[in-house]
């Protein structure tokens, strides 16, 4: 008797979780539809992200409409990256002595940028409570 | 079919490699090393173009339109803190843009890389579905520049904790931000073992990157391109 029913809850949560994804990507269609009408260089995802954003502070959407899918959507995250990861067999580039030197410089300059953006972040931070003490 | 078939296949090495990675928790284990590793494998050995494959997982990749938009949600639950440090927050991912681009720039024509890799690799420190926008845009390779992303937030998600505790990095604003500005998705995935604020503002550094390299790949970057010196 517990089996069936567990199995219904779980079904439940997963159609919840697909129909907020479909909800969300209603946000994405009208974001595709003012790129195309103000055809400005910016990708559909981003407009949708700021149309969603506005629809949520002017209460035109509840947050628990679409909380549960988007929640999966960010927490499963990588496994959106891996097909185009796998991409990367059509580069020979990327194989050779040129793709182990962008390694190095990746490393590098990720380093250079976490480090700076930490410390000018961390400054501001400081000389902010500081002046509110 | 295949797209079923090649769909279910990479959710079920993906979450293999999840495991294992929760269990051995090595950097050259992370998820996003050994899934595509084991897929070019897999379709090496069974004989399918990766193509094929490709066309087949589409329904994955379609995922990262709608999770950008998903971004919305952490950005309005957290609205307070980005109200309050506004500045901060700007200031430091001005410069983190900045910085990214310039270095890349700088190291890749100290290294000789080729024009077509150089353009790729300028936008890699953002989330991948708008690095390819402005990959397209300043007539960059989207495919390179989404293993130069992925490369940035592998790299970025095992040096962001050192760099944080060698420069004794203490404030949850700073470490977020520097997670999210270096290594995108996978320092924000990073942010959240330090905790929920680092979490947010890692993500909110990591939205607002992406803007304002949008913003660079519509101005600065077609300048600095210009220089590049011609194979």
């Amino acid at each position: 008797m517990v089996c069936p029913f567990l199995g219904r809850m779980l079904t439940m949560k997963i159609g919840i979780i697909i129909l907020q994804i479909l909800f969300i990507h209603i946000f994405l269609f009208f974001g595709a539809v003012i790129k195309q009408l103000l055809q400005i260089p910016i990708p559909a995802s981003m407009i949708g992200l700021l149309l969603l954003l506005a629809a949520l502070m002017l209460k035109i959407v509840k947050l628990e409409w679409l909380e549960r899918g988007a929640n999966w959507l960010l927490s499963e995250l990588l496994l959106f990256f891996i097909p185009s990861a796998v991409g990367i067999v059509n580069y020979d580039e990327i194989l050779s002595w040129q793709g182990a030197e962008a390694v190095l410089l990746i490393g590098i300059s990720t380093f250079i940028v976490m480090g700076t953006t930490a410390f000018v972040s961390e400054k501001l931070d400081h000389k902010e409570r500081r002046g509110a003490r | 079919m295949k797209l079923i078939l090649f769909t279910l296949i990479t959710i079920f090495i993906y979450m293999l490699a999840k495991r294992a990675y929760k269990k051995w928790p090595f950097p050259f284990l992370h998820p996003l090393l050994i899934s595509p590793l084991a897929i070019i494998l897999l379709i090496t050995a069974a004989n399918v173009p990766a193509a094929e494959y490709l066309e087949g997982s589409k329904w994955i990749s379609h995922l990262l339109g709608p999770a950008t938009v998903a971004f919305a949600i952490p950005i309005y639950k957290h609205m307070h803190l980005l109200k309050k440090y506004l500045r901060n927050i700007i200031l430091s991912i001005t410069t983190g843009t900045l910085v990214a681009i310039f270095s890349s720039f700088a190291l890749s024509l100290f290294m000789h890389l080729s024009p077509d890799l150089i353009v790729s690799i300028l936008p890699r420190s953002i989330t991948t579905p708008i690095a390819i926008e402005v990959s397209k845009e300043i007539g960059g390779l989207p495919a390179l520049t989404t293993v130069f992303v992925i490369f940035t937030g592998v790299i970025g998600g095992i040096i962001g904790p050192s760099a944080i505790k060698w420069l004794s990095i203490t404030s949850p604003v700073a470490r977020g931000l520097a997670l999210g500005m270096g290594a995108h998705g996978v320092g924000t995935n990073k942010a959240r073992e330090y905790g929920e604020q680092e979490a947010t503002f890692s993500t909110l550094a990591m939205i607002l990157a992406a803007w304002i390299t949008m913003f660079w790949g519509n101005s600065l970057i077609p300048l600095m391109t210009r220089i590049i010196p011609q194979m």
